[in-house]
């Protein structure tokens, strides 16, 4: 187990070290500067601007400082922001973005599978077509359109919630919402289909024949067995909802740090985006590595290393 | 069985252990913020209750988190625009928009205008309770100019002698021509007569610095217990990216002239949410959304005012059919401002039929649009006219083919779209349309490789040479080839003239050759349109500046 550990954490490594070779390749090949706002300015600001971080110095230098600061964890002042490190911003809004997010993903997961199986027990009747309606809804409307659906019925019109902005639990219900109905749709439908295919085989069969209680065989029989397809989609679900996203949390005005994916990319905020980058990456590698591991409980027959499978 | 039950409870209590021990971690890590938060909301408590007992808050949207309160850094509206009500510079602009005494109660000009004495209040404190003194401004203006602080918005101090050259490493600190006389004088020698010095120092970028405050700890802007202010408001709390309180200043000379006791920033990026926020009253202020501009804009709560900038297109000299001047006119000619501004842009601008925006006094006291006119005509016959000497002049048979170009926005591209079925209809010319990237767009208009593209102007201080100037030769704000030495000249002189009537001439001068010359085809001027709640006034929107709450007030 340790040598697998040892052996995945040396991959992740030289993963993470292309992930910022590319990123650096891609920041300098696209056009612009992080200077070039609608303001006036003239060639000596420019030229001071760039000097200041270190943009006026030689391809091979700022990648070596970008290299540096990755290994070291350390990204600087974002140029945006001047007074504050890319590791306040990320350190700020991360906490943040992860409490929205573990809600999100508790929330879509437990009605998600609830939906699924009792579409599955229902396989065909009234309450199975309504569930998938449902989930045809969930994955069809873009969360941003529900959100403002939300805050606009839920917080305007019926004063229920706040309108925005992040200070109580309160403040948390809609984004909740407008951000879980779409994996909540998702794990439904994933887990209707697997659970329909594995009620049809021998062993539920069989167990029905031993006469065991319809809710043991779809918990402990079909459930586990079902569950394995959505393990596999959670690692990227998780690391996704987990690291904030920029349009909820633009209407929401979550100060989470959603917002410094997209943004840092527009203001070329360079530190910022490799930065969030080396973060995104390392926690997604992190959430597979987790999903393998859960993949080898839930199924004895995957082994994760070679001396497990005497 | 039982077992693989039992391992998938042990999971899922850890994974919910650790994201309860992560939340608390996080905590952890930023007690300061916690409590920060925690205070927030006990103050929000407290407002609410004291609201009724007659506590003044003001619960405004700033958009996004202020770059910074350094006034040499944070080059922007959404930096000065706070930044404006917690610091007072020199002068400050009055309920007229016009530059009156701030930190300085008066001042002497020299009789060849170049050297400014500046008598600042005994009163002026900062809310530490040191006093304001000449020094504060002697050092903020220095860190303004030093290359290494890296200002954005240093060039606006050039007007200083030594200021450029020790800003572009030719000169040292020594040489920039601020001093303090003693305490409280302070003397200022500029390069050349510059008629509107006083409406420049208003800018943000000349505010003071508590040089004591700043020698010990050099982010002292950077939060809000190390902030130290001059202005109507002090820094009462700053949770970053998520509020910013303001709350008035007991040390601020003109105290007694603030109404409000605290003002409340949040940080909501969304149109559709701060207006939504301002219906469910947790906003008193808010902007209109595009798509709600029809039905809102003619409400009573609406503010709507001048603000100093232009919307227009460039036309690069340097490519075809762009050279010629007839040509240039010609799409100008035919480009239906009227209609862009009432039916495509909205929200109640002013179509523009000249350069500099409506807003803009003469030294006699008259609107400087009113007085130079209408100088870009819409005329699709003459257009037509025009498009076909120009075309004979240089031997085309066919009009080369024309790419205009815009950054991506939904805005630009509806005036875009709307320009080129003018175009269509008035010159019966197809131009192609292309949008790029923000970052994109902008270096290559800059390296002059767009033929035809759109740009905006926003004014830093309140004179018409800030825009003119622009197009002087090789100006950094170019970005159209165009060079000449009757215009150069003219707004030499327009910045230098001392007898402020003749340094108007000139401006008006300098604006018709550019209209002539036609290097840039106006479309709109600005305007500032705020909903505002029932209670809300006294809000200074000034056409050139950053809003000021001094005088404002709520019921």
């Amino acid at each position: 187990m340790l040598q697998y550990i040892l052996k995945r954490f040396l991959i992740s490594m030289v993963t993470l070290w292309i992930i910022v070779t590319i990123t650096f390749i891609l920041m300098v090949s696209i056009p612009g500067s992080p200077f070039n706002d609608e303001r006036a300015s003239n060639e000596t600001v420019q030229a001071n601007l760039e000097a200041h971080y270190n943009l006026d110095d030689p391809y091979h230098v700022q990648y070596l400082l970008y290299l540096k600061s990755v290994a070291t964890l350390d990204f600087g002042p974002s140029i945006k922001q001047p007074n504050q490190t890319v590791n306040d911003l990320l350190g700020r809004g991360f906490p943040i973005s992860f409490e929205l997010g573990i809600v999100t993903i508790i929330v879509a997961v437990i009605s998600g599978i609830v939906l699924g199986i009792i579409s599955a027990l229902r396989h065909n009747g009234i309450v199975d077509y309504l569930a998938m309606g449902l989930a045809v809804l969930g994955i069809s409307i873009p969360n941003f359109i529900l959100a403002t659906l939300l805050i606009q019925e839920l917080a305007v019109n019926a004063k229920i919630f706040p309108v925005a902005t992040w200070s109580s639990p309160m403040h948390m219900v809609l984004p909740v919402l407008a951000l879980a109905t779409g994996p909540m749709a998702i794990i439904a439908r994933l887990t209707r289909s697997t659970m329909i295919e594995v009620l049809t085989q021998d062993y539920i069969k069989m167990a029905r024949a031993k006469g065991l209680s319809p809710w043991k065989i779809t918990i402990k029989h079909a459930l586990r067995n079902a569950l394995m397809p959505i393990v596999t989609i959670m690692g990227t679900l998780l690391a996704g909802i987990l690291t904030g996203t920029f349009v909820i949390e633009q209407i929401f005005a979550i100060p989470g740090m959603g917002k410094y994916f997209v943004e840092s990319i527009n203001q070329r905020d360079y530190p910022v985006i490799m930065g969030t980058t080396v973060f995104y990456s390392a926690f997604l590698i992190f959430m597979l590595f987790l999903v393998d591991i859960v993949y080898g409980i839930l199924d004895p027959r995957i082994k994760l290393h070679k001396k497990g499978g005497e | 069985m039982k077992k693989f039950l039992l391992i998938l409870l042990a999971i899922f209590t850890v994974g919910l252990l650790a994201a309860c021990t992560t939340g608390e971690d996080a905590g952890e890590e930023e007690p300061a913020e916690e409590t920060d938060q925690k205070d927030d909301t006990t103050e929000e408590e407290a407002n609410e209750e004291a609201v009724t007992e007659g506590e003044k808050v003001l619960l405004l949207n700033n958009g996004i988190e202020p770059t910074s309160f350094d006034p040499s850094i944070g080059f922007d509206q959404v930096s000065w625009d706070p930044l404006n009500n917690l610091m007072e510079g020199l002068t400050r602009l009055d309920q007229d928009s016009k530059a009156g005494p701030g930190v300085a109660e008066s001042w002497d000009i020299s009789d060849d205008g170049l050297t400014y004495t500046f008598h600042l209040r005994e009163d002026a404190n900062w809310s530490n309770g040191d006093p304001v003194v000449a020094e504060d401004f002697v050092f903020a203006w220095k860190h303004m100019l030093n290359p290494e602080t890296a200002s954005p918005a240093a060039f606006l101090a050039y007007f200083i002698e030594g200021a450029e050259s020790y800003n572009n490493e030719e000169g040292s600190s020594d040489d920039v021509a601020v001093t303090a006389v003693d305490e409280k004088t302070l003397e200022v020698v500029l390069t050349a007569p510059t008629g509107f010095f006083l409406d420049v120092l208003t800018n943000p970028a000349f505010f003071p610095v508590n040089h004591q405050v700043a020698q010990d700890n050099s982010e002292w802007h950077a939060e809000a217990d190390s902030f130290v202010a001059n202005g109507p408001f002090l820094l009462e709390s700053w949770d970053h990216n998520v509020e910013l309180v303001i709350a008035k200043n007991p040390e601020y000379w003109d105290a007694a002239a603030v109404k409000l006791d605290k003002v409340h920033f949040a940080m909501v990026n969304d149109t559709n949410t701060q207006y939504q926020m301002f219906e469910s009253g947790e906003l008193d202020t808010a902007t209109i959304p595009p798509e709600m501009s029809d039905q809102l804009i003619d409400g009573e709560n609406v503010f709507i005012g001048p603000y100093g900038g232009l919307e227009f297109y460039r036309f690069n000299l340097t490519e075809e059919p762009f050279q010629n001047k007839k040509i240039r006119q010609a799409f100008a000619y035919a480009t239906n401002r009227d209609e862009i501004a009432q039916y495509v842009v909205k929200n109640g601008v002013e179509p523009a039929y000249g350069f500099i925006s409506p807003g803009f006094t003469t030294p006699s006291g008259e609107d400087f649009r009113d007085v130079n006119g209408d100088l870009v005509p819409y005329d699709p016959e003459l257009a037509k006219q025009l498009l076909a000497e120009g075309m004979e002049e240089e031997g085309y048979d066919e009009l080369p083919e024309i790419t205009l170009t815009y950054s991506t926005s939904d805005s630009n591209k509806a005036v875009a779209e709307a320009m080129q079925d003018m175009f269509i209809q008035n010159l019966d010319v197809e131009v192609t349309l292309e949008n790029q990237e923000w970052g994109v767009f902008a270096e290559a208009q800059q390296n002059l490789e767009l033929q035809f593209s759109r740009s905006s102007f926003i004014n830093d201080y309140n004179d018409p040479v800030n825009f003119l100037e622009s197009f002087i030769t090789d100006s950094y704000m170019n970005r159209t080839g165009f060079s000449s030495a009757a215009y150069d000249e003219l707004i030499a002189n327009g910045r230098a003239e001392t007898d402020p009537e003749a340094r108007y001439n000139y401006l008006f001068e300098a604006e018709k050759l550019l209209a002539e010359e036609m290097i840039a085809m106006p479309i709109r001027y600005y305007n500032t349109v705020v909903l505002e709640a029932e209670g809300v006034s006294g809000i200074l929107r000034h056409p050139v500046g950053y809003f000021d709450l001094k005088y404002a007030d709520k019921q």
